[in-house]
């Protein structure tokens, strides 16, 4: 259930960075008994593919939504793929650039193409992809891909406008910096991380940022890097026709050029005893959050559908834990988590908005105490059932728009080029049993995996 | 004849409470949908914070977050939430000034299932001492603390309605002032609730795949709330004398946040709004980077992370791309959202070489060439060629407005209060007829820039500093880093020098610790 308070609590407070930025998350089919069955797939809706000689992969999505389409670029590089020092931040830095213009259209001849077409249009970058979207008029769909083949072809910005992109970035950096939840992500992820690239958050390293108008030569490399066709998809979703736009993706797309640049990530060494991060401010209401390394996404294994489930399941506001810290002794204003989808491991973050900065042990403790009685207790089969359906339903009823259908696709097919893996994954909920549950709880959940984010009016969380 | 009966209307709602055309029974707004897979039901009532009482302030508020997080008569709050958790039911409140709607979105597998829940909700809500505790804690966190230290851009949006709206019901924010809701009490919403939400001041919203019968016994079971009492009260605004500044000054903001505004006597009531709506979507359209706001600040100067106009209220404009239903007004302003920009500090920090000697940072630059831009407008007006690509993009971009269900049917909902049947499709017609004179004398009704209020949030190392700028209007030229001045174009180096003399008219600058805000 969405009340307004808690809306904002779990906007502001409950995500990490990357789902912060990610879409709404999707959920499972509840009858669906295998992955490989023939029984109806979660997605209610039949997604057509195409790959172009190039390796460029074409999807679209037929929907009734008269007049309008959703065009969705998702290039599978983001701050995952920053490898070299001093440039973190970078894909973010670089989606600004995408909007500075090519010799056929300049920057303000695309912004008068962008009002022709009436378009909502814009660009966001998270740990593992860069999307690019527009929706507006169905009707100038062969527009909307041949500006967007332009730019993503003939990207051509001076020197100068790269430089003065940087000042928007460091306001936009300034923007976000302004919460103290942003500040603890960025705490976080370094103190988790060491040698994976997930170590910094996506907007970078603010020392990073501020040298970002020397970087020109950098942004060169960069675009020839990452994009290509075979790091990209063209997602169409809405008042369309499958033939139409391939054929408009040929036209326009085919003589694009592939690539042939792999990035090198340092995979993470295991983490063997916690750690902890704080932030001292007696003016904001004290937090405490626990991210233990979880699951890369991945579609055939029912890691991350456990963890899903688990989480739900001990978070939702009908849970003993919620009834129990929110509900009857008032101590914690929130308190939520869930695991991120992600292409190498990264973190399942739980968080708890606490009254009092004198409780934060207690909740922690709390916390890992109901994360204890998962790895010993078998969860009661007709709670999995009834989270299994909430999760399910949950996911149908945000499918209401193109522009929402196409960001529910994305997630996938930035994860692992394939918009089938939707399908694949939620046929594995069904296959989650208590005894997964319990697996996942043991798996993931060690105190030697966890960094401890806190803030709190003293020098220290004293949370350990 | 239209523009005629639209004036009225607005007159009539500045001039009063809005409640004096209501008919008994509740207005009911239908959209079904078959093809839909669920329901939405929206039930607004005109109420809203500015119904609040004096030294309540937040009482409407946490009233209707206490009717969607408690119980009904037939089952306690726990036992409802297990009985909803598998159907995954969506069901909220929000209050703004003048209304409050409860939102409730169900799939149709589950109509028959859900109803007995949102009607008992509704008519016979549990207000219980326990949950009344944690959301008042809640509410007062809110007002307290975190807006003052979460998101810049939201803090000085309302310390800018403080300002504009001072002295009135508008003035509180909608979750109210900290004095207020420490007053709140269990009893004081249990009145409020058989005061301020009735079958007299409610419009009922029905969209998706529904069952006449299920709209029949919807309007049916709402006959029995009682005749509301409350009512909003909406203000009549004049512009200050002048340019009016409060500079809030907090510890630790990395940038300078910048909100302007000032009243306009003009609502999507009446037909002139379409013709404004084309003027400022040139200046500024929300979160797009075509308008002349964002081209100058952000695009050629870099200076922040963008800049915007607004002619209404835009609910929650860090978030959302497109506007929102679900928050009419009729007391209205126009606005200029100049996201964080560089404070002199950061700036000395990043560049100890070029501008290590800097006092002020690019706050009264930005300002400046904000609102010349805006007055350039008002005396010059559009030209044909900007007004019909403006008016080409609006005709196509309000039909994202409602790209949902329960978007189309807050918008429909939204036509209701200001007096129209279908306002997004009645748009269409209006862009249509449009003639580029009617957009340059909109402007000139109801845009000018020489009386207007600021709220500036900034770190305390910037405030008076920006205070002295602003107050002695002396020049305030722009502070490249050299690696954009170098490459800077002539025009612009020319247009900076103008930019950095403009005279505001300010008459009266503030700065007001953080502290003292929201009181």
């Amino acid at each position: 259930m969405k009340h307004s308070v808690q809306t904002w609590l779990l906007a502001a407070g409950l995500l990490a960075a990357p789902l912060a930025q990610a879409q709404k998350k999707a959920a499972p089919a509840a009858t669906t008994p295998a992955a490989t069955s023939t029984a109806a797939p979660a997605f209610p809706y039949p997604i057509q593919q195409k790959q172009l000689a190039n390796g460029m992969n074409v999807v679209t999505v037929p929907f009734d939504s008269p007049g309008l389409a959703s065009v969705f670029l998702v290039v599978r590089a983001g701050s995952r793929d920053e490898v070299e020092p001093g440039h973190t931040g970078f894909a973010h830095f670089f989606e600004h650039v995408m909007f500075r213009g090519t010799d056929k259209y300049s920057k303000e001849q695309y912004d008068q193409v962008l009002k022709s077409v009436g378009a909502s249009a814009n660009a966001n970058t998270s740990l593992d992809r860069t999307v690019y979207h527009m929706t507006g008029n169905a009707t100038m769909l062969e527009k909307m891909l041949e500006v967007e083949a332009d730019r993503f072809q003939h990207l051509k910005y001076a020197e100068h406008d790269f430089k003065a992109e940087a000042g928007a970035v460091k306001g936009e950096y300034t923007k976000n910096s302004a919460s103290l939840y942003t500040q603890l992500n960025e705490k976080v992820a370094d103190a988790a991380f060491d040698k994976h690239t997930y170590e910094h958050t996506t907007m970078g390293f603010f020392k990073d940022v501020v040298d970002m108008p020397n970087q020109y030569q950098y942004s060169l490399q960069f675009f020839d890097r990452f994009y290509r066709p075979e790091y990209t998809t063209l997602l169409v979703v809405g008042d369309v026709k499958t033939e139409q736009v391939n054929q408009l993706a040929d036209k326009y797309f085919s003589m694009w050029k592939r690539g042939s640049y792999q990035p090198a990530i340092t995979q993470e060494p295991e983490q063997t005893a916690p750690r902890y991060v704080h932030i001292q401010n007696a003016n904001f209401p004290p937090l405490v959050s626990l991210s233990y390394r979880g699951p890369a996404f991945n579609d055939q294994s029912k890691d991350l559908p456990a963890l899903d489930i688990l989480t739900t399941m001990l978070f939702s506001d009908n849970s003993p834990l919620y009834q129990k810290l929110v509900v009857k002794e008032q101590k914690v204003r929130f308190v939520g988590g869930s695991p991120n989808y992600t292409r190498d491991p990264y973190l399942t973050s739980i968080r708890a908005s606490v009254v009092k900065a004198a409780d934060m042990a207690y909740v922690k403790d709390e916390i890992t105490k109901a994360l204890e009685d998962l790895k010993t207790t078998p969860v009661d089969a007709k709670r999995l059932a009834d989270t299994k359906s909430a999760l399910k339903y949950s996911f149908l009823m945000g499918l209401d728009s193109p522009d929402q259908i196409a960001n529910g696709l994305a997630q996938y097919i930035w994860l692992t080029g394939n918009p089938q893996s939707l399908n694949n994954f939620y046929a594995l909920y069904d296959q989650v049993t208590p005894a997964d549950i319990q697996a996942a709880a043991k798996k993931y959940f060690v105190p030697e995996h966890l960094t401890v984010g806190t803030i709190g009016p003293n020098p220290t969380g004293g949370v350990q | 004849m239209k523009h005629t009966f639209s004036r009225l209307l607005l007159a009539a709602a500045l001039l009063g409470p809005v409640g004096a055309h209501f008919a008994q029974a509740a207005d009911v707004v239908e959209l079904r949908q078959p093809n839909a897979s669920k329901v939405v039901v929206k039930l607004q009532f005109r109420n809203g914070s500015s119904a609040d009482p004096v030294g309540k302030e937040g009482l409407t508020f946490l009233t209707s977050q206490l009717v969607t997080e408690g119980g009904t008569k037939a089952m306690t709050a726990a036992q409802l939430k297990d009985f909803l958790y598998p159907m995954a039911t969506t069901y909220y409140a929000t209050t703004d000034k003048e209304v409050t709607t409860f939102t409730f979105e169900f799939h149709k597998d589950f109509t028959d299932k859900f109803y007995p829940v949102l009607q008992g909700l509704i008519l016979t809500p549990s207000f219980t001492q326990q949950d009344f505790d944690r959301l008042k804690s809640n509410q007062l966190n809110y007002v307290e603390q975190v807006i003052r230290a979460s998101s810049d851009e939201d803090y000085s949006k309302f310390a800018l309605e403080d300002q504009l709206f001072r002295g009135t019901r508008f003035q509180h924010m909608t979750r109210g002032t900290a004095a207020g809701v420490r007053s709140l009490t269990l009893d004081d919403v249990k009145k409020h609730y058989a005061a301020a939400f009735g079958k007299d001041n409610l419009t009922i919203g029905i969209a998706g795949n529904f069952p006449a019968s299920f709209a029949k016994k919807l309007k049916d079971d709402l006959e029995k709330l009682p005749k509301s009492t409350a009512k909003p009260v909406v203000p009549t605004v004049a512009a200050p004398k002048g340019i009016h500044v409060e500079i809030i000054s907090k510890t630790d903001a990395l940038g300078s946040a910048v909100y302007a505004g000032f009243p306009i006597q003009t609502t999507r009531a009446s037909d002139d709004f379409a013709a404004l709506m084309v003027a400022n979507s040139f200046l500024g359209e929300h979160r797009k980077s075509y308008g002349r706001l964002y081209d100058k600040i952000r695009t050629t100067r870099s200076m922040n992370y963008g800049d915007y106009s607004y002619i209404e209220w835009y609910e929650n404009g860090g978030q959302n791309m497109l506007p929102v239903p679900g928050v009419p007004r009729h007391a209205n302003y126009a606005s200029l959202w100049l996201r964080p920009v560089q404070i002199a500090e950061g700036l000395r920090k990043q560049y100890p070489t070029e501008l290590g000697g800097l006092t002020v940072g690019h706050a009264p630059f930005a300002l400046r060439l904000a609102v010349r831009e805006m007055d350039n407008l008002v005396k010059n007006g559009m030209s044909k060629e900007d007004f019909e690509i403006t008016r080409t993009f609006l005709r196509s971009y309000v039909k994202l407005y409602g790209t949902t269900p329960s978007k189309q049917l807050g918008f429909l909902l939204d036509s209701k209060f200001y007096g129209r049947k279908d306002y997004l499709k009645e748009l269409d017609g209006q862009f249509a007829k449009l003639t580029l004179d009617d957009v340059n004398k909109a402007i000139k009704k109801h845009w000018q820039t020489q009386n207007m209020y600021v709220t500036i949030v900034t770190d305390d190392s910037e405030a008076q500093p920006l205070a002295d700028v602003l107050k002695q209007n002396t020049p305030s030229p722009m502070s490249y880093a050299k690696v954009v001045s170098e490459g800077l174009p002539k025009e612009v180096v020319a247009e900076d020098a103008q930019v950095a003399n403009y005279k505001l008219n300010v008459t009266e600058v503030k700065v007001i610790d953080t502290k003292d805000t929201f009181k």
